[in-house]
């Protein structure tokens, strides 16, 4: 351990945003040619501690090493400029500009020419050529435009940047997310490449099969702490579940009795949308939570919307809403058809930063509120004041803008803008990102109040502990297929073990 | 429970400042004070200036630019924008004058001009909802097309338009007030209630002040955005027929350079150019702030070219402020 210093050592980091802890006292240390996993949960404090690496948060306390040498990155530029690089989810390539015009893109080779300094392009070409050689990879030619590449190519030429730019960290985040199997063997194949060439990985997947395959190393965050540092080769894929989830329940979710469940309020079957989801079939009852857990890229993040009508007509799907026949043409038609939707990024599709509290949750029903010609503000008003009542929405009133409300209580008001007669299914996409603790299990409380009241409610997250924690019944989605489903008080562990693929795990 | 309230604000200076220029009415009536001021000064500066004659002189002059910038206004704030609106104005005067000239009756020719102007609207609605097309292009081409058209049916002339009865429509005066004005300000009262009072009030701040919440909410986006560039679009058919009015002519010409004065006074009277917030009466005093400026500097003898680089400038100011305004507010 001693003999050689480290790549990276990243030491007692602790950061929290305004009084919220995300980070304590975290360690990370990387060798030389090492790959290790980062793992953890949502909201574990993966992403944040690897922003703190890559210079786009500062940190509260803690020290930074690479090679030995402190360092201090006030900002993803001298991160950069120290060898780190960040692969994001999404792949970021310019796909009208050719490969190697993308992998010199941050610093292209110049030459005189008639006396004008211009970019060398046989000087790019020849580099990008022996660059994507080394990574085992011929077959892509420097001239051709990116974007007639596949998207597994263009994350190779993605690679290929971080290492023109001599990149000696690179972090690697869901890397395989929207890749098939076959072209994540491709990466693995340049993983190890670049193994060889001592660079070092850090490698955030919560595919653990990937893990087990390409790590050398896995280190586990919870609750922004480090939950067990383990050696892939000596590890079993129990003990790492164990690390990152705990086997315990949250008190979180411990929000009173599930009641029984009633009629059958949504029955869908054969829901297929191509490249997305793949013969879909479920059924929710009156009074029931059910939750539908996924990894990003897993189609989680558009069942719910498909069914509410937002993607447009469905084709292939055999839908009963209420013992009817449902066929939704737009997000218009879920609503009439007595739906409630709740949609996974707040800001951007929830609510309307302007507008008041009352105005955000009489928005969806206006009609009700109409006298006449005109709006009768003081029963909106009415109606606001009750709902901010039962869901205990903090706010100074139902004028408030509700951009100054904190996320857990836009989040309520996003939810109480669905509760009026005629609605009976609440779908809820990630109900509660970006939410703090405290006001998440009173999200969860209200949720479990609402089902009690007649309400069925779908639920669909990336968070395998909610999905686990809240639901009466949960499935489990992977690449566009339901893959596991399970009964009230399943672990996240088995949830979570039903995407990997692994028999040890599989459900009964 | 108060104790427990959940703001981003922390006080200090900062937060009085916020407090101040985030009242919804903070704006308008910085524009209010910015009104007297002005008119202080050129009543010092004229003897002219302030009679009672000449300030119902200026609503009258204003009436037909004020009548679209209403219009605009919700349009706007709903996330849209029509740079044809003077054009059809153009085009309304053209058709009328037209229509009288072939014998038919002239509220024939109004009445047509209103319908061709509906069915732009649609078009402009169409375009920019359903094709997702820029605004600001669809609109654009629109103009062109359409003063193109106004100048192929008058070969580039202003005709003359002298019919006692409609005349007076744009001249008249009723207890001393000018009809156009009247017309201007049962506009503006009239959008203030369908904003703030109706339903498809609350749709417009909803569908400019996030389209995409809007449409998952399932508030009828695009019936609300094609309807406002409707109204847009009459509004510059009934503009066009009060300055045919006022002037006794028609040019295809005559109120195309005004498009900037319009989209001018929407912003200078608050409304944020990205949609969402934004209010009527801060348009009619930007209206009027403009007029006033122009009746002013003409007072002063001031060239009308330099009535241009005073527009330019104070629409400048304007924008600028509103953009330090939505920083302070923060987010």
């Amino acid at each position: 351990m001693a003999t050689t210093v480290p790549r990276l050592g990243m030491h007692g980091i602790g950061k929290s945003f305004g009084r919220v802890p995300v980070l304590t006292d975290v360690d990370l240390t990387v060798d030389p040619g090492e790959v290790v996993a980062l793992l953890g949960s949502n909201g574990a404090g993966k992403s944040t501690l690897m922003k703190i690496l890559t210079g786009l948060y500062t940190r509260d306390g803690g020290s930074i090493r690479i090679d030995g040498h402190e360092v201090d990155f006030k900002d993803p530029a001298a991160a950069v400029a120290s060898g780190v690089k960040l692969l994001p989810q999404e792949i970021s390539v310019m796909p009208d500009m050719t490969v190697a015009e993308n992998i010199f893109l941050g610093d292209m080779p110049m030459k005189r020419k008639f006396g004008v300094m211009q970019v060398d392009k046989d000087a790019m070409r020849v580099r990008s050529r022996d660059l994507l050689d080394q990574l085992g990879f011929a077959n892509i030619v420097p001239d051709m435009l990116v974007k007639r590449l596949s998207v597994a190519e263009q994350r190779i030429v993605e690679i290929a940047r971080a290492l023109a730019g001599k990149a000696s960290i690179l972090v690697m985040d869901e890397p395989t997310a929207a890749l098939t199997e076959q072209e994540a063997k491709m990466i693995f194949r340049i993983i190890r490449r670049l193994k060889e060439n001592k660079v070092s990985v850090i490698y955030i997947s919560h595919y653990l099969s990937e893990v087990f395959e390409i790590s050398d190393r896995i280190v586990v965050l919870r609750d922004g702490r480090n939950a067990g540092t383990f050696v892939t080769a000596e590890t079993k894929r129990a003990e790492v579940l164990a690390a990152m989830l705990g086997n315990t329940v949250d008190d979180l979710y411990d929000v009173g009795a599930p009641g029984i469940a009633g009629a059958e309020i949504l029955n869908v079957e054969k829901l297929t949308i191509p490249r997305k989801l793949e013969d879909i079939a479920f059924s929710l009852h009156q009074n029931e939570i059910l939750g539908i857990f996924g990894l990003v890229g897993s189609g989680v993040e558009v069942l719910g919307r498909a069914l509410y009508g937002a993607l447009g007509p469905l084709k292939t799907a055999d839908v009963r809403l209420g013992g009817q026949s449902y066929r939704p043409m737009s997000a218009r038609d879920g609503k009439l058809a007595g739906i409630g939707f709740v949609a996974a990024e707040r800001k951007k599709e929830g609510i309307i930063a302007d507008l008041s509290v009352r105005e955000n949750i009489a928005l969806p029903f206006e009609e009700r509120f109409e006298r006449g010609l005109f709006m009768s503000q003081a029963e909106e008003s009415q109606h606001a004041i009750r709902w901010i009542g039962e869901l205990g929405i903090r706010t100074r009133g139902p004028e408030q803008k509700i951009r100054t409300l904190s996320g857990g209580n836009q989040q309520k008001v996003c939810i109480a803008r669905w509760l009026v007669e005629g609605v009976k299914l609440l779908i809820l996409e990630e109900p509660t990102r970006g939410v703090d603790v405290g006001a998440r299990r009173e999200i969860y409380g209200k949720l479990r109040e609402l089902a009690n009241r007649g309400y069925a409610v779908l639920i669909l997250s990336s968070d395998v502990e909610e999905v686990a924690g809240i639901s009466d019944r949960s499935l489990v989605l992977d690449r566009g297929r339901i893959v596991g489903h399970f009964q009230r008080g399943a672990k996240p562990a088995e949830l979570m073990a039903a995407t990997g693929n692994d028999p040890a795990f599989q459900a009964p | 429970m108060a104790q427990s309230i959940e703001t981003h604000s922390t006080g200090g200076a900062r937060e009085q400042m916020i407090q101040l220029f985030g009242k919804p009415w903070s704006g308008v009536a910085m524009l209010g004070i910015f009104y007297l001021i002005l008119i202080a000064v050129f009543s010092v500066l004229s003897p002219y200036f302030l009679t009672l004659r000449n300030m119902l002189q200026i609503g009258g002059n204003v009436a037909y630019i004020g009548l679209m910038a209403a219009a605009g206004t919700p349009l706007i704030i709903a996330g849209g924008l029509d740079l044809s609106v003077a054009a059809i104005a153009g085009l309304t005067g053209v058709v009328i004058s037209m229509l009288h000239g072939m014998g038919f009756p002239i509220w024939i020719g109004v009445l047509l001009a209103i319908v061709v102007a509906a069915a732009i609207g649609v078009v402009n609605g169409l375009f920019t909802t359903r094709l997702r097309l820029n605004p600001l292009i669809v609109t654009l081409g629109m103009m062109s097309i359409i003063s193109g058209i106004a100048l192929v049916l008058t070969g580039g002339l202003t005709r003359p338009l002298m019919v006692p009865g409609f005349n007076w429509v744009g001249s008249g005066r009723v207890i001393g007030i000018p009809i156009p004005f009247i017309i201007m300000m049962v506009t503006f009262v009239g959008l203030w209630v369908v904003m703030t009072k109706m339903r498809f009030g609350r749709y417009i701040y909803a569908a400019g002040g996030n389209a995409e919440a809007s449409r998952l909410i399932g508030i009828p986006l695009e019936k609300t955005v094609i309807t406002l560039y409707v109204i847009s679009a009459i509004s510059g058919a009934i503009a066009g027929t009060i300055l045919g009015a006022m002037l006794g002519a028609a040019g295809p010409t005559a109120a195309g350079s005004q498009l900037l004065t319009v989209i001018a006074a929407i912003i200078l009277g608050g409304t944020s150019l990205n949609g969402g917030r934004g209010s009527v009466w801060g348009t009619l005093l930007a209206v009027l702030i403009l007029g006033t400026l122009n009746n002013g500097l003409t007072l002063l003898n001031v060239s009308s070219f330099w009535q241009d680089v005073t527009r330019g400038v104070v629409l400048m100011l304007a924008v600028s402020l509103d953009q330090i305004r939505t920083r302070a507010l923060g987010e």
